[in-house]
């Protein structure tokens, strides 16, 4: 049935607002409170299984493992936050030039762009990591550079598509800017399609964060991650399989929900 | 032959097709005419049994002589439809650019049709129904059975992939239909791919496909509104020639009163979803039984009721022109022209001298430059103030490169052109890409003040009176207040291109190029559209550009006429004039194909 804003609610919108508002919750949470200290260790407490006192287990220095799940969260999610900010920030900016304007510019981005997608990203990023170091937010610069060149190209698709429509011509003969046209006459025109791609490319942030944290050269410890605790927890698996299991389904959960999301608010525009 | 009872048909809530009865007995022509969303395709559609599955038939039935193929409540039998689809009834599409397969030759596509139907062909001189003489198929039609011609191709167990001597005689059955369709060289035709070809040889094809099982019936769903008029008119004097030839029986959809009137044996009017009238066509034109034909027949622009200049002016209130400009000079400015008298001035606003327009093949690359490629040679006219210049031409004769080179649009120019007013506009033909669907109607109206603005500071308005002009414009075009806050979307196409014409307005421009402002509108709404431009060209004192392939809109509209074809312009002059007495055969074709 047709509504007339043209907007369907559907039940991957549920599911993934439910999913992604429990992990953000949870994020958010641990910023303030989390049920232990994340860094307290306890010779007595270690490798305990799941409980009530602790809700995930404890890991190979007595630490509670839900504790550092929350704050492992919460980094991952800044991360690729700032990553998909820094690499969809450009992307709107060199695509809507490239796309709008085309001409030699255009041609030597997308030969770059080609190159940079021809390197495997998880050794583009260790490249750009061993230039420049580790660290937070060196971390943040090297997966935005790699995921720089899919934005780039979404948007210069969108904007070559909408640059001779009809309406466009209009606005260019109504004397408007070369800006405006850029940023308010077709921007807003792109939304529905750059939205989806910022979501799968936070899903693909949130998988890389972790891949580079698991080889020991994103998050630095102390500092809790999803990643580096499935690294640690790699030795544990047959003693402590709660300790591996913890990192991973909550990554699973976090990538799933956003998919369903980014599914959602696909959906919802048909 | 078909018989169509009471059908309705809906989707979800919304009633398609309202108790719609229809009868198309065999070697008859009957038109269906109306305006989109009347029903008339979703009827052509359900009898064929191709509408979507959201579709539910709510009441009715249709009957193919006594064999019920559709029926109220009942699930469609997509077997028993697939033993009348191509061999009993077929259909011939809109959209000739779609509905051919872009990746294989049209020869092989139009073979396919004798593959998935073995054994229900013959040759072709035979004239053998394909629907007649199956035996073993009892269920199928009975029909005509004049001559059982031998069937050069065995029919049994051919399966899909046929020998050598099968393919050669189903080619030989493709060629014989591509000639019989007036296709050219059809050995050449049947290794080509579809956009090779050019839209009449594309609909020919599909024509080609439709008859080469000799069905009954042909559907055919607005077959050349896609096409330019000369093409059109052999379009439809083939399948008229069809008909009397081979006696099947054409549905034939479309919203043009005037095409259905050259064909069709009868004519059904339909208006939201219910057939309003039937008769012939003289019944229809001669005695229009509804209003609502009457009004179709009205709204169809035609040649003996163009109204002159001094009529017009008659009809037109002078206190009508509105000063929407709160700044008192631009007042001072409007009242001075108004006060000139509506005649056409002596000056111009625009003088084109000796232009080319050019595109360069395959520019696209980095390292190469194209060669020139001219698609308007040697233009030279003028536009004067106050005057509607109608440009007519068939698709693809540079009309459109024009307009754009006149309004700086193409760079590739050579030539000369001298604007005499600012900002000329534009206005487009697809009223569903010309509103950027991002945004309210009432910023898409204050957008161009506010373009302006920035680029002459002194003219600058204030948000409030910025937004009193566009509600103000809102009134001029026709629409109310109310549509101020709603986007694009939610507008039909006529009040789309009435908010494009407000947009081209606002900022009192004095040329308008309107390029084939009212083709892709409904006849009615044309009308409307085309009075609407013409009120305000006399209230404004502008001068249109009006550019339209069709003749009789030009006639309707323009002072003078200039025609063009493949990039010169052949002839200009008064229309009254250019209509008594074309000089060149051109224009005399086009007089007479309309």
């Amino acid at each position: 049935m047709k509504k007339r804003s043209g907007m369907k609610w559907n039940r991957y919108l549920t599911a993934g607002l439910c999913m992604t508002g429990l992990v953000v919750f949870l994020a958010l949470l641990g910023v303030f409170w989390t049920p232990y200290s994340t860094t307290s260790m306890s010779a007595s407490q270690r490798f305990a299984p799941p409980s009530l006192q602790h809700l995930f287990g404890t890991d190979n220095f007595g630490r509670d493992i839900f504790s550092r799940v929350m704050k492992g969260i919460g980094a991952t999610i800044w991360i690729s936050t700032l990553v998909v900010a820094l690499s969809g920030g450009v992307g709107i900016l060199v695509g809507a030039l490239t796309g709008y304007f085309g001409g030699i510019v255009d041609e030597v981005v997308m030969r770059f762009t080609d190159a940079v997608n021809g390197f495997p990203s998880i050794l583009l990023a260790l490249v750009v990591i061993s230039v420049l170091g580790t660290g937070q937010r060196n971390l943040v610069i090297s997966l935005g550079i790699v995921f720089m060149p899919s934005f780039i190209r979404i948007v210069r698709s969108e904007f070559i598509r909408l640059r001779d429509a009809d309406y466009i011509s209009r606005a260019r003969l109504m004397g408007v800017g070369r800006a405006r046209i850029l940023f308010v006459h077709i921007l807003p025109n792109i939304f529905s399609t750059f939205w989806v791609s910022v979501m799968i490319g936070f899903n693909n942030a949130i998988l890389a964060e972790s891949g580079m944290s698991y080889l020991g050269i994103g998050v630095q410890p102390p500092q809790a991650s999803l990643g580096k605790m499935l690294s640690d927890a790699q030795g544990y698996l047959t003693t402590a399989p709660w300790y591996a299991l913890a990192p991973g389904l909550t990554i699973v959960w976090i990538v799933l929900g956003f998919s369903l999301l980014s599914e959602g608010i696909q959906r919802l525009g048909k | 032959m078909i018989t169509i009872e009471d059908l309705s048909v809906n989707f979800g809530r919304t009633e398609a097709v309202r108790h719609v009865s229809l009868e198309i007995p065999d070697g008859q022509i009957l038109g269906v005419v109306g305006e989109s969303g009347s029903g008339k395709s979703v009827t052509a559609l359900t009898l064929m049994g191709l509408v979507s599955e959201e579709a539910t038939v709510t009441s009715g039935r249709i009957l193919y002589d006594d064999v019920v193929l559709q029926e109220a409540g009942k699930p469609r039998n997509k077997a028993l439809y697939r033993q009348y689809q191509g061999e009993c009834m077929s259909m011939v599409f809109q959209e000739p650019m779609t509905s051919l397969n872009p990746t294989q030759r049209v020869g092989r596509q139009v073979e396919e049709m004798l593959r998935l139907h073995p054994g229900s062909y013959g040759s072709l001189e035979g004239g053998t129904g394909a629907c007649s003489g199956r035996e073993e198929g009892a269920v199928v039609c009975s029909g005509r059975e004049e001559s059982a011609v031998a069937c050069p191709i065995r029919g049994e167990g051919m399966g899909f992939w046929p020998g050598r001597q099968e393919r050669q005689a189903m080619k030989q059955l493709v060629l014989e239909t591509f000639a019989a369709v007036e296709l050219r060289e059809p050995e050449r035709v049947y290794d080509c791919y579809p956009h090779q070809l050019s839209g009449g040889m594309r609909q020919r094809v599909m024509i080609a496909m439709a008859i080469i099982l000799h069905p009954r019936l042909i559907v055919a769903d607005e077959p050349t509104t896609a096409l330019d008029v000369t093409v059109q008119n052999q379009i439809m004097d083939l399948m008229r020639e069809i008909n009397e030839k081979r006696h099947n029986a054409i549905l034939f959809i479309t919203h043009d009163l005037n095409l259905a009137k050259r064909i069709c044996h009868r004519i059904a009017v339909m208006k939201d979803g219910r057939v309003v009238e039937t008769g012939t066509p003289e019944e229809i034109f001669e005695r229009p039984g509804e209003e609502y034909t009457r009004n179709l027949i009205e709204a169809v622009p035609s040649r003996m009721k163009r109204r002159t200049r001094d009529e017009r002016r008659g009809s037109i209130p002078s206190a009508a022109v509105s000063l929407q400009e709160k700044k008192p000079d631009a007042q001072k400015e409007v009242r001075a022209e108004a006060a000139k008298g509506r005649q056409i001035g002596a000056e111009p606003v625009v003088e084109v001298r000796g232009l080319q327009v050019y595109y360069r093949e395959g520019g696209n690359s980095l390292f190469s430059r194209g060669k020139k490629n001219h698609v308007v040679r040697d233009a030279s006219f003028e536009i004067k103030r106050g005057e509607i210049l109608g440009l007519v031409g068939e698709s693809g004769c540079g009309k459109t490169s024009l307009s754009k080179a006149i309004l700086g649009m193409n760079r590739d120019i050579a030539g000369e052109i001298t604007h005499y007013s600012t900002r000329p506009q534009m206005i487009f033909q697809d009223p569903y890409s010309s509103l950027n669907p991002a945004k309210t109607v009432g910023w898409l109206l204050e957008e161009p003040l506010r373009a302006r603005g920035k680029l002459e500071p002194d003219r600058a308005m204030s948000a409030a009176d910025m937004r009193a002009a566009a509600m103000e414009m809102l009134k001029t075009v026709g629409l109310t207040e109310a549509y101020y806050h709603r986007r694009p979307s939610q507008l039909s196409g006529g009040q789309r291109q009435r908010i494009s014409i407000g947009q081209a307005l606002i900022t009192r421009p004095g040329l308008i190029i309107a390029d084939e402002p009212v083709s892709a509108l409904d006849v009615t709404i044309q009308a409307q559209i085309m009075e609407l431009m013409r009120r305000l060209q006399e209230e404004l004192q502008l001068s249109y550009l009006f550019i339209s392939h069709d003749i009789n809109v030009i006639y309707q509209m323009s002072d003078r006429i200039m025609v063009m074809k493949e990039g010169k312009i052949v002839e200009i002059g008064e229309t009254d004039s250019v209509f008594a007495h074309p000089r060149e055969a051109y224009t005399k074709q086009l007089l007479r194909e309309s």
